[in-house]
This record gives C-alpha cells, sequence and structure tokens, in this order.
C-alpha cells in the first residue's frame, strides 16, 4: 500500500481545475427549504421575490403591501398577492473522523476531506449556508454557518485541522447535529458506516428533521475487496484501529465469500433502511476520482445539478 | 543427596518420554502459527464473517493445509508411540500370564544370523529365555501410564514339564526362575504344562471353580520352535489364550535316530554296529558318519552316505532315513557305541547315538524244578556260562540267604517258590508269587489264539501249532504284557517291574504238545537270552531324555554318582537291596554310573545311554503357526519383537513429521 499524499492546502483537498467545473454546478434539494438569509434558492416560503407564486385570503396583521388591489377592487375581498421568496440553503457535511476512516488507498478519511471540500465548496459558491461537523467518539468539532467565496480556506483550514481517531460516536454526534441545527437544508454523512453499535439510531437523529439526506458510505478499495493486492491473506492477527481488539484470521476462499456477503449485508441494511426513510444512500469506493463522484455520480443521484 | 545415590529403574523409558514430550514441545513452539499483525479499520466484519463461518459450518471442511496435515500425523504418531503399540497377537498386558518355555531338544539348536540377533552361537533356549524376560518386564513393568500390572507364572517343559515360578508380579524371581531353565534333550510334549498352568488358574478358589476360570483367563505365552508332539491331542478351554512366541529359524538337521550293536553268536568279541540317520528336511541330504568306542573313534562311513528327503504321505510327515551297517570291531570288553554325524548342523545334540555293549560274557543259568529232563536238558544244551539244578527248597534257601545275585537267569520249571525275589526268572507252568497275577483254575484244550510274532521271545518261535490239554487260569494285571493267549486266557506274559523280570508260560510244557516242536526250544532259548538282557546287567537298553535311570546294584552298595553328559557330576540315590534311581536324566549322551560295592575300596561303574532317537524332535524347522484343536495360532519371531517393540519406530516417525512440518513452515512463511 502505497502511503497517502498528506492534504495540506487547498489545492490538495481541491484543485483549481475541479475548482472551476464545480463553479458551474449547484447542489439540488426535492425539497424546497425555507433559509435565514436571503439567498439564490427559491424557497417554498413565499416572499419578495418577483417571482409570482399564488393567492391567499388575506387574514388579520398580513402585510397590507402584498394585498392584491386589483381583485379587492373587483371582488370587494382582500387577497394577498404571495411570491417565491429566494432563500439561501442550508447544507450540512457530517464527516466521521473515527480510526476506521484512515484505511486503505486511498483512505476514506482524506477522501472524505476531499468530498466535504467540493461540497463545500459548491454551497459556499452558490451562497448557502455550509456547516460542517466532524464526529468521533466523544467528540464533535463543528464550522457553523459559512457563507461565499470567500470561506473555502476557511473551511480547507478546518478540514485540513482534522485527524481521526477513536471510535465513531455516530448516534451522539448525530443526536447532537440534530437538535442544534438552525434551517433547514441539505446534510450529507460521509463515513464508512462501519459502526460497531450500528447506524440506525445515528440516523434516526437526523432523519425526519427536515434534511434531506444523503449518505455516502466510503469504502476503500481493500475492504470492499481485502484480498485485493496482497491486501487481507494467509494467517493474520488484524487490529481493529478504532477499539485495538484482536481477531485471528486465517483468510480462506470461504472466509472471504462469507466477509463480502457480510459487506454486500451491511451495505443493503443500509440502503435499505435509508430507503424506508426517504435516506439517498450511495456506496463511495475511494478510489473512484472525487471529480467523477461529484460531476456524474452525485448529480445522477440528484444532489448536485 | 547425589545423582549417584539415586536409582533409575526405567531410564530409557524415562528418556524417551522426556524426549517425547519435549520434542513436540519445542516444535510446537515453532510452529505456533505466527499471525502478521495487519491493522484494518474494522473487525467488525471480520468478527461477524468469522461468526458466520462458525455457525454455518459446525463441521466445517478442513481446508487442503499441508501443515495442518503434518500435525495431525505427528500427534497421531506421538500419541500411537505413547500407547505402546505391540504387534497383533502379543495379548494384553494386563491379567494373568503363564510363561511356557520349551527347553526340549530341538531348542538347543543353534541359532545364526538374524534370528540370533548377530551373535554366534546362541541356542533357541537362549533366546527364549530372552525373549521371555523381556515380556516379563512389558507385563509387570507397568507401562508408562498403567497401574494394572499382571500376575506372571513361569513353566519350564519338555517331556515333562516344571513350575519354575508360581505367579508373582515379582520380575526378580520370574527373571530368575527363567534364568534357571537349563536345556534338555527331552522330547516336546505340552499336556503336562497346561494342566499345571490350568491346575494354578482354575482353581484359585475351589467353590468357584467355573467363574474362577471364565473371570480370569490365562493368557499362556509359549515360547517355542512349534515342534509339539502333543499338539494334535490338546484344546484349549473357553477362556483361554495362547500366544505363540516362535522362537528361531533354523532348519538344517540330521539325527541318528537309531543305534544297536551285538555281539554276532559265533564271533563274541567283536561288536557289529547298525545305525539309522534321519533327514527331517525336505530336500535329500548326505552325511558321513563315524563309529567311536568308549570315546575313540573306530571307523567311518567310507564315502558320505546319501539320506533321501522328507516327505509328506497322506498328511504323516515322515523323515528321509538311511540304514548304515559298520563292519564287526573288535570288542570284547564292554563298550559304549557312539555314532555320530560328522558334519556340523544346527542341533547337535541328535547327531550322535550311543549303545552299551556289555563286555563278551555268557550267562549263568539256574534251574529251579522237580526234575523234568525236557527242560534242564535243553537248558543244558544251550552256550551258556554256568548252570544249575535245583530242588524248590534249595531255591528258598538262597532267598533267604541272599545267594542269588550269582545267575544271571533262574527257571522255574513247574515249582513255585515261596517268594520271589528281584531277578529274571522264566516260570513254566505253576503261576509264582508275583503281584498282579491271580490263577483262579485251569482250562482244558485250548489253542493260542493270538500270539505278539513281532516280540523276541518268538523268534523262530511260532505257536501256531501248540495245542495245550491243560493250563492255569490267570489273571494279570496292567503291569504284565501279554504275549501269547488264548480263548480262554493269556498263555505267554511278561513283567518288568524294577529289577524284577518275569516270562510266564501258564501251562506245563509237558501238558502240551509244545516239547515236540521246534519252537519250543527257540522259546527257551529266546527267553533266556532276553532274560539274561534284561535291565541293566547285560545290555543297557538306551533311555530317552525325560526317563530315569533305575539299576540294580549289588545290595550294600552306596555312594552313588552319576557324571552326565556335560561333564557335571550327580549323586544318585541307592537303597539298602541295591537299588540305584536318578532322574529323569535331561541330557543324551553317555552316563557313567559309578559307586562303592561292599568291601570293595574301587569303585564299579556301569554305562548309560541316553539317545535323543526321535525323529519329531530332529525337525527343527520352527513352525510358522500352531493349530491347536480348531485354532489356528499365529506365531511372532521373537527375533522381530527383540528388535524392538513398534512405538520407538512410531515416535520416531512422528518426531520426523514435526521435523518436516518445521521445515515445511520455515519455507512457506519465507515466501
Amino acid at each position: 500500500m502505497s502511503p497517502a499524499k498528506q492534504l495540506r492546502r487547498l489545492d490538495d483537498l481541491l484543485d483549481s481545475r475541479l475548482m472551476s467545473k464545480l463553479d458551474a454546478i449547484d447542489l439540488m434539494s426535492r425539497k424546497i427549504f425555507s433559509g435565514k438569509l436571503q439567498g439564490e434558492r427559491r424557497s417554498r416560503r413565499r416572499g419578495q421575490s418577483i417571482e409570482f407564486a399564488d393567492f391567499r385570503p388575506y387574514v388579520h396583521g398580513d402585510d397590507l403591501r402584498f394585498v392584491d388591489w386589483n381583485i379587492f377592487g373587483r371582488l370587494d375581498r382582500l387577497f394577498l398577492k404571495m411570491f417565491l421568496e429566494e432563500e439561501d440553503l442550508s447544507l450540512v457535511i457530517a464527516i466521521d473522523t473515527s480510526a476506521s476512516m484512515r484505511a486503505g488507498d486511498p483512505d476514506a478519511f482524506d477522501y472524505a476531506r476531499r468530498v466535504a471540500m467540493a461540497l463545500a465548496y459548491v454551497g459556499l459558491v452558490n451562497q448557502h449556508r455550509v456547516s460542517l461537523v466532524s464526529f468521533a467518539e466523544g467528540r464533535v468539532e463543528r464550522a457553523s454557518n459559512l457563507r461565499g467565496r470567500r470561506k473555502a480556506a476557511e473551511v480547507a483550514q478546518w478540514l485540513l485541522a482534522l485527524e481521526p481517531s477513536g471510535a465513531s460516536g455516530f448516534e451522539d454526534a448525530m443526536r447532537l447535529v440534530g437538535t442544534s441545527r438552525s434551517g433547514r437544508g441539505v446534510m450529507v454523512v460521509l463515513s464508512d458506516f462501519l459502526f460497531a453499535e450500528g447506524f440506525e439510531k445515528g440516523l434516526r437523529m437526523v432523519a425526519g428533521r427536515g434534511f434531506e439526506l444523503f449518505a455516502l458510505q466510503l469504502l476503500a478499495p481493500q475492504i470492499i475487496d481485502p484480498a485485493r493486492e496482497g491486501g487481507v491473506t494467509g494467517d493474520l492477527l488484524l487490529v481493529d484501529s478504532e477499539t485495538g481488539t484482536e481477531t485471528e484470521v486465517t483468510v480462506t476462499p470461504e472466509l472471504l465469500r462469507i466477509y463480502k456477503e457480510r459487506l454486500d449485508r451491511l451495505c443493503g441494511a443500509l440502503r435499505a433502511y435509508c430507503q424506508r426513510r426517504d435516506i439517498t444512500h450511495m456506496v463511495v469506493d475511494t478510489s473512484t476520482p472525487v471529480e467523477t463522484l461529484m460531476l456524474e455520480y452525485l448529480r445522477r443521484r440528484g444532489l448536485l445539478r | 543427596m547425589t545423582l549417584a545415590a539415586v536409582t533409575w529403574i526405567a531410564p530409557v523409558a524415562g528418556a524417551v518420554l522426556g524426549a517425547s514430550i519435549l520434542a513436540p514441545l519445542v516444535a510446537l513452539w515453532f510452529l505456533k502459527l505466527r499471525r502478521k499483525r495487519r491493522a484494518v479499520p474494522s473487525n467488525l466484519l471480520w468478527v461477524r464473517s468469522l461468526a458466520d463461518l462458525r455457525a454455518n459450518a459446525p463441521f466445517q471442511r478442513l481446508r487442503p493445509n499441508f501443515l495442518l496435515l503434518l500435525q495431525i500425523l505427528a500427534v497421531l504418531a506421538i500419541a500411537f508411540a505413547l500407547a505402546q503399540p505391540e504387534a497383533e497377537g502379543f495379548g494384553s498386558t494386563g491379567g494373568r500370564h503363564v510363561v511356557m518355555i520349551d527347553r526340549s531338544a530341538s531348542m538347543n539348536a543353534v541359532e545364526t544370523g538374524e534370528a540370533a540377533g548377530g551373535e554366534e552361537g546362541v541356542t533357541r533356549l537362549d533366546l527364549a529365555k530372552r525373549a521371555a524376560k523381556e515380556r516379563v518386564r512389558q507385563l509387570l513393568g507397568g507401562g508408562w501410564f498403567s497401574t494394572n500390572a499382571s500376575d506372571v507364572m513361569v513353566i519350564a517343559f519338555g517331556s515333562r514339564a516344571e513350575i519354575r515360578a508360581p505367579f508373582t508380579d515379582s520380575i526378580a524371581a520370574l527373571e530368575g526362575a527363567i534364568d534357571g531353565i537349563k536345556p534338555s534333550d527331552e522330547s516336546t510334549r505340552i499336556l503336562e504344562a497346561l494342566e499345571l498352568s490350568r491346575a494354578f488358574t482354575a482353581n484359585d478358589r475351589p467353590d468357584e471353580v467355573e467363574t474362577a476360570l471364565l473371570a480370569d483367563p490365562p493368557t499362556i505365552e509359549l515360547y517355542s520352535d512349534g515342534r509339539v508332539e502333543d499338539l494334535g491331542s490338546i484344546a484349549l478351554r473357553t477362556g483361554e489364550r495362547l500366544v505363540y512366541h516362535r522362537v528361531g529359524e533354523a532348519s538344517s538337521n540330521l539325527a541318528v535316530v537309531a543305534v544297536s550293536a551285538e555281539r554276532p553268536p559265533d564271533a563274541p568279541d567283536r561288536i557289529q554296529v547298525f545305525a539309522a540317520v534321519a533327514n527331517p528336511r525336505t530336500e535329500p541330504a548326505r552325511a558321513t558318519l563315524q563309529l567311536a568306542v568308549n570315546g575313540t573313534v573306530r571307523a567311518l562311513t567310507p564315502e558320505p552316505i546319501e539320506i533321501p528327503a522328507a516327505v509328506e504321505r497322506d498328511g504323516q510327515f515322515i523323515p528321509g532315513r538311511a540304514q548304515v551297517v559298520f563292519r564287526p570291531i573288535e570288542q570284547a570288553a564292554n563298550a559304549a557305541i557312539e555314532v555320530a554325524v560328522v558334519e556340523d548342523d544346527a542341533l547337535r545334540d541328535d547327531d550322535a547315538a550311543l549303545a552299551i555293549v556289555p563286555p563278551a560274557k555268557r550267562l549263568a543259568v539256574l534251574h529251579v524244578g522237580s526234575g523234568s529232563f525236557i527242560v534242564r536238558t535243553l537248558l543244558e544244551g544251550l552256550p551258556i556260562e554256568r548252570f544249575a539244578s535245583r530242588p524248590v527248597s534249595e531255591f528258598d534257601d538262597l532267598v533267604a540267604k541272599g545267594e542269588l545275585g550269582a545267575w544271571d537267569v533262574i527257571v522255574l520249571d513247574g515249582v513255585a517258590p515261596k517268594v520271589l525275589p528281584a531277578g529274571r526268572y522264566l516260570a513254566l507252568g505253576a503261576p509264582p508269587p508275583v503281584e498282579g497275577l491271580a490263577p483262579y483254575g485251569t482250562h482244558r484244550g485250548v489253542y493260542a489264539r493270538i500270539v505278539r510274532d513281532e516280540h523276541p521271545l518268538f523268534r523262530s518261535a511260532s505257536l501256531d501249532e501248540l495245542f495245550v490239554s491243560q493250563m492255569t487260569a490267570v489273571q494279570v494285571d496292567k503291569s504284565f504284557q501279554v504275549h501269547a493267549e488264548a480263548a480262554e486266557g493269556p498263555l505267554v506274559v511278561s513283567l518288568d517291574r524294577a529289577d524284577l523280570h518275569l516270562v510266564y508260560v501258564a501251562f506245563d510244557p509237558l501238558d502240551s504238545n509244545w516239547p515236540f516242536q521246534r519252537s519250543f526250544v527257540n522259546f527257551i532259548a529266546n527267553a533266556v537270552e532276553l532274560l539274561g538282557r534284561a535291565g541293566d546287567a547285560v545290555t543297557g537298553r538306551a533311555l530317552a531324555p525325560g526317563e530315569a535311570i533305575a539299576m540294580r546294584l549289588p545290595a550294600g552298595s552306596r555312594d552313588g554318582q552319576i557324571r552326565l553328559p556335560d561333564g557335571s557330576e550327580s549323586k544318585a540315590d541307592i537303597d539298602k537291596d541295591g537299588n540305584l534311581s536318578y532322574g529323569p536324566v535331561r541330557l543324551a549322551g553317555l552316563h557313567r554310573v559309578s559307586y562303592l560295592e561292599p568291601g570293595r575300596d574301587e569303585r564299579a561303574e556301569r554305562l548309560v545311554a541316553v539317545n535323543i532317537a526321535d525323529a519329531a524332535e530332529a525337525r527343527i524347522a520352527p513352525l510358522e503357526n500352531l493349530s491347536i484343536g480348531t485354532k489356528e495360532v499365529q506365531g511372532i519371531s521373537v527375533a522381530e519383537s527383540r528388535r524392538g517393540a513398534l512405538w520407538p519406530w512410531v515416535l520416531a516417525l512422528g518426531l520426523l513429521v514435526v521435523l518436516v512440518e518445521w521445515w515445511w513452515y520455515q519455507r512457506q512463511i519465507r515466501l
């Protein structure tokens, strides 16, 4: 396994070529969310844009400026003109910084940071509110409410400062995110979802709370196929990078078959869980170029346009 | 305590045990699977996969792993070795064992080469004793982890059996008993040995005879070459097991099975020697025979004689046989004639046979009777040294005075003395006072119906024409031999009881037509000759090993000694009447009996020949298997078992496998 190139600068996370390609795309949400700041995105909230949406009867307290006096003249009843208001979109990117992410080549952690950077960049340039959350056992770090292209460097710095360690603590992190979120929006979880305690409780904390959720399951090729390139073969003592527990295995074709079945089952369970809760699930092989992921796969899956 | 003060009972076993544990221990240390440490993001999937693998496949197939195969082999081999395996047929090591050691003549065969373990001059008996001692140690050593020791009994047998050690668990006692077994030239009869062992195994608790045998049946460990004469007549009882330890391999043997020497009537100073040589092998043989008189070689066959091969005919084994007649040799004095095969073979003891020929002496005959001229005249005409005729009253006086010793043969012609002391008698008509001979009346007009023509008494003496007008009706017990009988009862009987030799004719010749026939003359001459040579006084009938020497010496003789063929001296008992007895004799060869006669300072000497003269013993090729009743007992060669039990080889194999495994593992992890 060749050592991964260390990420030190923004360029390492997001090169200018991809950056220029990302300038042309925006986040897409099946839902229309309301935001706090006026953004470049239409919100379901009727507001002050010029795009007419609907009428509704006037009720006490409504802003008289939006009364359609023409209709009042014709019908002698007060109707309010309703316009689509353009609002900002909240993008929350949750990055798993547990030790298990530091595995494979390219490792899932670096890949997650690149993807986070790319997504955040798309959000920033489109004037969305971008929040970043890193989670590991007993440790949740956040960079909230970043907006505008200028914040890209700040996001990069934040991402570069992350260091994976410990177990995931997914459930606690999601509980925190779910309860303290401000605004509605899109949430992208970047993780391998290899949680000993399971992913269900964690996802339940954020599902159904107004987020359009994307679960990107980042798996290094060595996890998808452990025997690949002389990886996990023979008689081994496997040391869990999160818990340090040791497991003696003698890798046989039969065991590999069962392992793959297990992995398929895990991914399948996550997919099924996500489908039931309107979460978009996607398994990403970390050997997939970030550009391909951003410009093709995520577009196809409706996260970007 | 120093090491020198420590007694090591089984140092070899301890060392082997230590090595067998230590070596695998070290090997397993080497072989402990050294797994490479590999950090993985999460063990989650692996742990679950392993659980799946175990749950889904409780009897999961062992993956084809050469290391695993070698490990299994090594463990099996070491476990097998720890179990101290013995070759099939050795029987169990617990319970009761009767070690029976054949010490018959054929066990004196000298083994060479592999059968003797590379040693020279080792007899089968030596090998048997060695193997038996090993077996005793096996049985009583208890094995490495055994607490169930055995009880062992030792019996030595030839023609007779002898308990050398009763049931015991003392190795020292048993080894001493085995060491003490001396070779003999006896024939091989196992029945007595079996009966002896049964006496010890079946009657422990007389009130529970049946259950005792069934509950604790002995294992008979027979060390023999399998040439057992009475094998066909024995059968194993329920529960008895027999393990046949086959001793020896040699088969090359020739035997002098008969020798006889006679003085021709016309030349009593000469000795004519006849001999027979048997060849028990299936190919013809050639042999040179030598004739020795009193230890000096006097003649050799001019060229090797051809002895045909043995044949099997109707299931009977018939050894090849050749007769040899030597030219008469001049020898007036008594002589020990020995005929021997010159060539070496495996069994030397039966290569020679002896005959004792008395000096050219003529007989002294006493006629006791009422004056029948026919018998007296006839006796006077015989070529005898001295003759006298006395009435019966004088005979009784001679008996009272003890002066009968001067007469070789006494003819009781129609008279019955009051007592019949030891001596050689021909009694005609009146029944003599002998125990076992009971007269009960008379018969009239009888013919001889059955006559044992082959007996020397009837040499040229046919009774076909005999008519007896009146005979004494007698009844005889089993100690008598009946040579001729009429429909009404015995006509001619004989008795050889210790030193009393009697030929009794149950009718007075004058009451028959016998005196008119030539057979009467011949019969009287035959009887005098036979009686005159009977016992030891005249010619020594060669004894067979296992028989006893019994001879009548002059009353008052003392200090009897016997010089055995192996040169050792032994004391012989002589009772007050001068009866010497010794035995049973163990060895074939010349036995010199010497004693002091009353009133003489010089020791007198008599010679006794003991010959194997047994074609069955001459057949020394060991039997592969024994057929006892309907059972076939597989033989186990002691030569093979002596080379070692199986376990050291298995242990060695196990260790070798461990080494191969180590090498393979090293090779594998280097890759």
